[in-house]
């Protein structure tokens, strides 16, 4: 008996990977030489060449569920090899993007944080609701005297939005993941060889060194970029947390006095070591945001040049570079503004865009490219229990 | 008055199939061929399509319709300096390079075996060397050795013109320049191999054992430089595992952005050749998609019949070498079974496909392609593969046809 497989294309699909910028997929023409030049394609079932028939397709269900889309570092090896130019790493980085979209938990969020041309809205929500919050606790002005940022915008309000909200996104964010994660483990015909906890430890590890990143040939300058960004991003999240605990639990709060008497008290009367933590801190933060800052002008610098041979990358992509450079520079700026005594206009107000686009990067986390991080170490982790991941 | 010549330019089989039969209608041809021989790619072949025979029985049944037919003019080691002028009178300046060796050369050997100095054979792409003083081929047309004046290096060698008994070598000749009006030109100028090394993840010209399709045609063919047999270039091993690698540099917008249309075939009849003669060969064609027109498709039947040939959905993109034992590594994805293949070879055969040999010349229109399309004044046109890439046959029928539009044109003039 002969078997039929029966394809529904989703030719709306194919249309919106198209318009977000994947227009050269139907130019591919399944030779798979991308499949062989990807330094991270493993040897059974390879990517990006079956991808590429199935996004032709329009298979959208399969794509959905694809672990490999996220084991693709975009390096573009396989776009410069390609001999009809169908661009298949950039092709990936659309259905990735798709991906979060389809995931995304409330979905209209996916749809105003997924689509650039969403912009505005998504930046008006934080917009009307800090001027609100301010509006209703009659804090809404240019406070007199000195630059202080809390007495614009006090830190127990930020922290009323933020901390609530965040704790939302968080849990939003875990209910997108657990919908890709059954996504991703049903139906695919494949049982676990490893556990769930190692093979998150290997993930996590790889992650850290970014192994895998620096196994791309075409774009190696990429690899330094992300992670000035990634650590960049992750010391902003342990200052942010420090921040929170000072506030909290030891009730030291901003501009951080060392003559804090309960503060003191903690650390033996001593100046100097409360001076010295003071200046850790602070250390700490302006590192981070220093690689934030060149990381995020890296990217986009390589981007720019890479035009050519490598990445193309959707508007999606590029609208979060842009963000996460204007957040390290409002954050930077703000900071030198209140230093050097510019006019408090200026430094209210760019401390003020500076909470806007804070609020688009931690909120919109679920929804916007920093949620690869979450999707792609989920999908390395069930490729690794699987055993199907290149050595690196 | 208008002149009644046709020029055709490029002395291979389409060059030669104009020349020919535009004579034996009555027309006057001249026909001009930069090497020192005729019969272009296809005297470099084994066997030709579609009858599988040795090249020289089509060439030779030409060399004798030239040699008997007064109308047709043969300048070897010539090209065309210049053309102006327009339909009906073109005027044409020829610079006729010296061979060194006149038409009392026997053939006798004397002067090769007497020559010192050795060079890279090019007819066989570099695979073996001949002396300086040399015969191009086994059956050059004309008969007759040429000297590489390039290779010798000491200039004041007369080691050859010694040993000559018949006074054919004359080392001061010099390049002439021929004037002359034609009516017509056909350009039949054909192609050359596209360089493999520019494919820098395939290997070729780093790894020895990676060669190229008109390579293989040399191998196999027995007057070549291992006699037909299938020795690796690396250490003379005859050889067990073979894979054909098709699309190299073709229907690639980095390479060639076409099919040169013959690799399919020629790979498959390549597969052949080494089936023939090892028997326990094992032969691997990888593709993109096999492409076996019209009556060919019987033949990619019949090799696909056999069970120590195997063809693979998908393209060689990486291939590495053993360097201990000269053995290439060769990855492609088997895209109809889903898995990536590391494969073993003793040889890789890259299917190079055909690049224009002609690429900037303002009397003519080129398609996007790089392939001549004809002239841009009226009367000049092009036949064979300078037109399209296409394989022996095809190229004949249509260097027929250009025959007659070249007749009608100095007709109209």
């Amino acid at each position: 008996m002969a078997q039929e497989t029966v394809f529904t294309p989703d030719i709306k699909f194919v249309r919106e990977l198209k318009k977000a910028g994947a227009d050269t997929l139907k130019k591919c023409y399944q030779c798979a030489t991308c499949s062989v030049v990807c330094p991270l394609s493993p040897d059974d079932k390879p990517f990006p060449r079956k991808e590429m028939v199935m996004a032709q397709w329009g298979l959208k269900d399969e794509l959905v569920k694809s672990a490999d889309i996220w084991l693709c570092h975009n390096c573009n090896d396989c776009s410069k090899y390609c001999p009809r130019g169908a661009r298949p790493g950039d092709v990936l980085a659309i259905l990735r993007k798709s991906v979060i979209q389809e995931n995304a938990f409330p979905r209209f969020m996916g749809k105003i944080v997924g689509d650039p041309a969403n912009i505005w809205q998504a930046l008006a929500i934080p917009v009307v609701l800090f001027i609100v919050v301010l509006a209703m606790s009659g804090h809404l002005g240019i406070p007199e005297g000195n630059v202080v940022f809390s007495k614009f915008f006090p830190v127990h309000f930020i922290d009323m939005i933020f901390v609530p909200l965040s704790m939302l996104s968080v849990v939003m964010f875990a209910v997108s993941i657990s919908r890709f994660w059954k996504n991703m483990t049903s139906g695919t015909g494949m049982t676990p060889k490893a556990g769930f906890m190692p093979s998150l430890v290997e993930t996590l590890k790889e992650i850290m060194t970014h192994a895998k990143f620096r196994k791309c040939d075409e774009n190696k300058d990429r690899s330094v970029a992300h992670v000035l960004v990634f650590y960049g991003f992750i010391g902003l999240a342990i200052t942010t947390a420090l921040a929170v605990f000072n506030l909290y639990i030891l009730k030291w709060e901003s501009p951080y006095p060392v003559d804090d008497p309960d503060v003191l008290a903690i650390f033996g009367g001593s100046t100097a070591l409360v001076w010295i933590v003071k200046i850790l801190f602070k250390l700490l933060a302006n590192a981070s945001s220093v690689m934030l800052l060149t990381g995020g002008v890296l990217v986009i610098k390589n981007r720019l040049k890479e035009r050519g041979v490598e990445t193309l990358t959707s508007s999606f992509d590029w609208l979060f570079a842009g963000i996460v450079l204007l957040v390290g520079l409002t954050g930077f700026l703000a900071q030198v503004m209140r230093v050097a005594h510019f006019p408090a206009v200026m430094a209210y107000g760019t401390y003020f865009i500076h909470l806007v686009l804070v609020f688009y990067i931690i909120i919109y986390m679920p929804y916007s490219k920093l949620a690869h991080f979450v999707y792609r170490t989920v999908a390395i982790t069930w490729t690794k229990m699987l055993k199907r991941d290149v050595e690196i | 008055m208008s002149a009644k010549t046709i020029l055709i330019v490029g002395g291979g089989i389409s060059g030669i199939t104009t020349a020919v039969e535009a004579a034996e209608v009555g027309y006057h041809t001249v026909l001009v061929e930069k090497n020192p021989y005729l019969g272009g790619r296809v005297a470099q072949l084994n066997k030709y399509f579609p009858k599988l025979c040795p090249p020289y029985c089509g060439l030779e049944m030409n060399f004798r319709r030239i040699k008997t037919n007064p109308k047709i003019t043969v300048y070897t080691s010539t090209e065309v300096e210049s053309v102006s002028g327009q339909e009906g009178n073109y005027s044409v300046r020829l610079k006729v390079n010296p061979r060194y060796v006149n038409e009392k050369c026997t053939s006798c050997n004397a002067c090769a075996e007497a020559c010192p100095v050795e060079r890279p054979n090019e007819f066989n792409f570099g695979m073996d060397k001949t002396k300086a003083a040399y015969l191009p081929h086994v059956l050059s047309y004309p008969m007759r050795y040429v000297i590489d004046r390039n290779a010798c290096k000491d200039q004041s060698c007369d080691k050859c013109v010694k040993a000559c008994a018949y006074n054919a070598i004359d080392l001061g000749m010099k390049p002439r320049t021929v004037e002359m009006h034609v009516g017509s030109i056909v350009y039949a100028t054909g192609w050359n191999p596209y360089d493999a090394a520019r494919m820098d993840n395939l290997g070729y010209g780093r790894f020895r054992n990676v060669i190229t399709n008109m390579m293989m045609e040399r191998l196999a063919s027995p007057n070549g430089p291992t006699g037909g047999k299938f020795l690796r270039p690396s250490d003379n091993r005859e050889v067990k595992k073979v894979v054909f690698v098709q699309c190299a540099g073709s229907r690639d917008e980095n390479h060639l952005n076409y099919c040169s249309a013959i690799c399919c075939m020629a790979s498959l009849k390549q597969a052949t050749y080494i089936r023939e003669r090892i028997p326990d060969a094992k032969v691997t064609i990888a593709y993109i998609d096999l492409r076996a027109p019209g009556k060919y498709e019987e033949f990619l039947e019949k090799v696909k019949a056999d069970a120590n040939i195997r063809m693979v959905k998908g393209k060689v993109a990486k291939i590495e070498e053993d360097a201990a034992t000269g053995d290439l590594l060769l990855e492609f994805e088997d895209v109809e079974g889903g898995g990536k293949i590391h494969e073993r070879a003793d040889m890789a055969v890259l299917a190079t496909g055909m690049d224009s040999s002609v690429k900037d010349n303002a009397m003519l229109s080129f398609e996007e392609n790089g392939f001549i399309n004809g002239g841009k004044a009226a009367g000049i046109y092009s036949t064979g593969v300078a037109k399209r890439p296409s394989d022996v046959t095809t190229s004949i029928q249509d260097a027929t046809g250009m025959a007659l539009k070249s007749i009608q044109s100095l007709v109209r003039s």
